[in-house]
């Protein structure tokens, strides 16, 4: 069973108040969210991601579609008990401590005043802010604001758990533990559902993505799935002469980066041996073969790319 | 458990609110002018008024202060309450806060409630304490313990409760600290004092009757601090109270501006 599951949500904004211009944030957006995964959601500014994240946790209501989490319609606010959220740039009151506002938020996500004092003791020191739990949360830097926001998200042990951004402004090394709790928690079962604009560190922890733009799905899949770029060979070998670039690029339909460069595209193992055999030939010196990959980075930039 | 942190969260945002703070020093200005300036039997005229008119005289002189204090207190609550109240819906909306209390297993109706509560429940503390402290002091030097004087707590929590419901509502639906405040105290010191005096002195210069009538229907549908001022008045000097149609009206208004914030917020998005 998923763990979330949507079916043609839809989202339409009201442009402005009294306009009668809507802003389409989502359209038949249908996806599910296995048990036990990291999914990543990514996408331009503007995409919907956010907007997805909100409707999931009633922060938005939906303009038409049917959502499931934990297998239920999301009539009531009990599902809320299991859920962890950290929102993009979110704000606690300032003039509460560290210490005090994840008392306060623990409360309110209906945990006990013991369980509360040992779990912000318990994630204080996970995030590294044990140094900064009395100081008043107006004095923090960006980066801290965000650790304690996962704190708060994580305090009160969710199954599903939804971060918008969570290494927005995070020092590198704070990003690698964010990724190190992050796996932790996948480790003991939890779902993630994330938003991201660091593909990199997408690629590194998430074992399915969506890739959003307009409102739209554009491609699902695992990382690897998404960035195997098939069956391209890129070649290295010793210059070619202008005659032969012709034969490539006609009979071979190869794509050449220089004169001692070149990809191909093979459906079949046959068809790879087949150019090797021409180009030995030809008396070709072959100095590499190797399956070209995509970065996520370079797959979604085309993709969006041209879709744009 | 998770209405009463909400509730109480007001609470603390209130302290950190310096403007509250300055109701506190106020209201203990006061309690200590009553303990350490007003000395019953030093009061030159009190003197000659106790010896003309004796325990009678003195029952005058304390209800007299009463009143004095229920004004005051009054105008305090409405100044300083109703500014240090009114950014607690607006700051509470704020984007990236409503968010994460939004996604916590609170209703939005409860979120409401437990703001409009929390709120309440602060002025009737601070009035029990200002009031309270008044009462005690000059009652044990004066002897006479009037009772109801103390009505005026809940009396004066219930006049803010009024206005609260509505600086709620334009909170909930602009957002903005500074209408709520404006639109507030537009209401209470200008319009209802307006309304207040419709009869004696309005009428006596608009005739015609279209516009009596305009004004009669805003009277009745707004509330009226001022006619439940005169109720407290009327209740501690021991006066019979004419009508309690003011307080039913002016609740039954706090009523309609709730509904209206509830309703109005669990359709909104954030
Ligand atoms: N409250 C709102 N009222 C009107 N339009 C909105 C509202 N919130 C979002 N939108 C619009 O909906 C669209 C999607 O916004 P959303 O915040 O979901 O994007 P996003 O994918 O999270 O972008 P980013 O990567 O910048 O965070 C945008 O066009 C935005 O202008
Ligand atoms: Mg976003």
């Amino acid at each position: 069973m998923p763990v979330i599951s949507t079916k043609d949500l839809t989202k339409e904004y009201q442009s402005r108040t009294f306009s009668k211009d809507k802003i389409l944030a989502l359209s038949n957006f249908s996806f599910d969210v296995k048990s036990g995964e990291i999914f990543g959601i990514l996408g331009p500014n503007g995409a919907g991601k956010t907007t997805l994240i909100k409707i999931l946790l009633g922060i938005t209501f939906r303009t038409k579609g049917e959502v499931q989490i934990f297998g239920k319609e999301i009539n009531d606010d009990s599902y809320k008990l299991k859920i962890g959220y950290l929102p993009e740039n979110h704000r606690f009151p300032s003039y509460l401590t560290g210490e005090q506002a994840l008392n306060f938020y623990g409360m309110l996500g209906g945990m006990n005043r013991i369980d509360v004092k040992k779990k912000s003791d318990e994630y204080l020191k996970i995030v590294d802010m044990e140094k900064w739990r009395k100081t008043k949360i107006k004095k923090y830097s960006k980066g801290m604001l965000q650790r304690l926001g996962l704190a708060q998200a994580l305090m009160n042990d969710p199954e599903l758990i939804f971060l918008d951004e969570p290494t927005d402004g995070v020092d590198p090394i704070g990003r690698k533990q964010i990724r190190d709790v992050l796996t932790h928690l996948k480790n003991n079962g939890k779902t993630i559902f994330l938003n991201s604009h660091l593909l990199s560190e997408v690629e590194l922890i998430c074992d399915r993505v969506a890739i959003l733009n307009k409102g739209s799905l554009v491609t699902s899949g695992t990382v690897d799935e998404l960035t195997s770029v098939s069956d391209t060979f890129r070649f290295t070998v010793s210059e070619v002469n202008d005659d032969l670039i012709q034969s490539l690029l006609n009979t071979y339909k190869a794509v050449i980066k220089s004169q001692k460069e070149f990809t191909f595209r093979a459906e079949t193992g046959e068809d790879l041996n087949k150019l090797i055999d021409f180009l030995r030939q030809k008396n070709v010196l072959i100095l590499g073969i190797e399956k070209e990959k995509n970065t996520l980075e370079s797959m979604f930039i085309n993709l969006i790319g041209s879709q744009n | 458990m998770r209405f009463l942190t909400l509730m109480f969260s007001t609470f603390r945002e209130a302290i950190a609110k310096k403007i509250f703070l300055g109701f506190f020093i106020i209201a203990t200005i006061i309690i200590l002018f009553f303990l350490f300036l007003i000395n019953v039997d030093s009061v030159e005229g009190m003197v000659n008024m106790m010896e003309s008119s004796g325990e009678e005289g003195v029952r005058q002189l304390v209800t007299g202060f009463e009143v004095g204090m229920i004004n005051l207190s009054y105008l305090l609550v409405i100044t300083f309450c109703f500014i240090a109240v009114s950014s607690f819906i607006p700051s509470m909306l704020e984007k990236g806060n409503i968010d994460i209390l939004l996604s916590k297993p609170v209703s939005r109706t409860n979120i409401i409630l437990a703001k409009f509560l929390g709120g309440v429940l602060l002025i009737f503390l601070s009035l029990t304490y200002l009031i309270g402290g008044v009462w005690l002091i000059l009652s044990a030097k004066s002897g006479f313990w009037n009772v109801p004087f103390l009505y005026s707590i809940p009396w004066l929590t219930l006049s803010f409760a009024i206005i609260y419901a509505l600086i709620i509502l334009i909170g909930v639906t602009s957002q903005s600290t500074i209408l709520s405040i404006i639109v507030s105290m537009f209401l209470v010191f200008v319009i209802c004092p307006v309304l207040y005096v419709r009869e004696t002195v309005i009428f006596s210069l608009v005739t015609n009757s279209t516009i009596q009538f305009i004004i009669n229907f805003f009277y009745y549908i707004l509330p009226k601090p001022g006619d439940i001022n005169q109720i407290i008045t009327d209740i501690i000097t021991g006066s019979p109270v004419k009508s309690y149609m003011p307080v039913y009206s002016s609740v039954l208004f706090m009523f309609a501006a709730l509904s209206l914030s509830i309703f109005y917020f669990r359709r909104k998005d954030y």
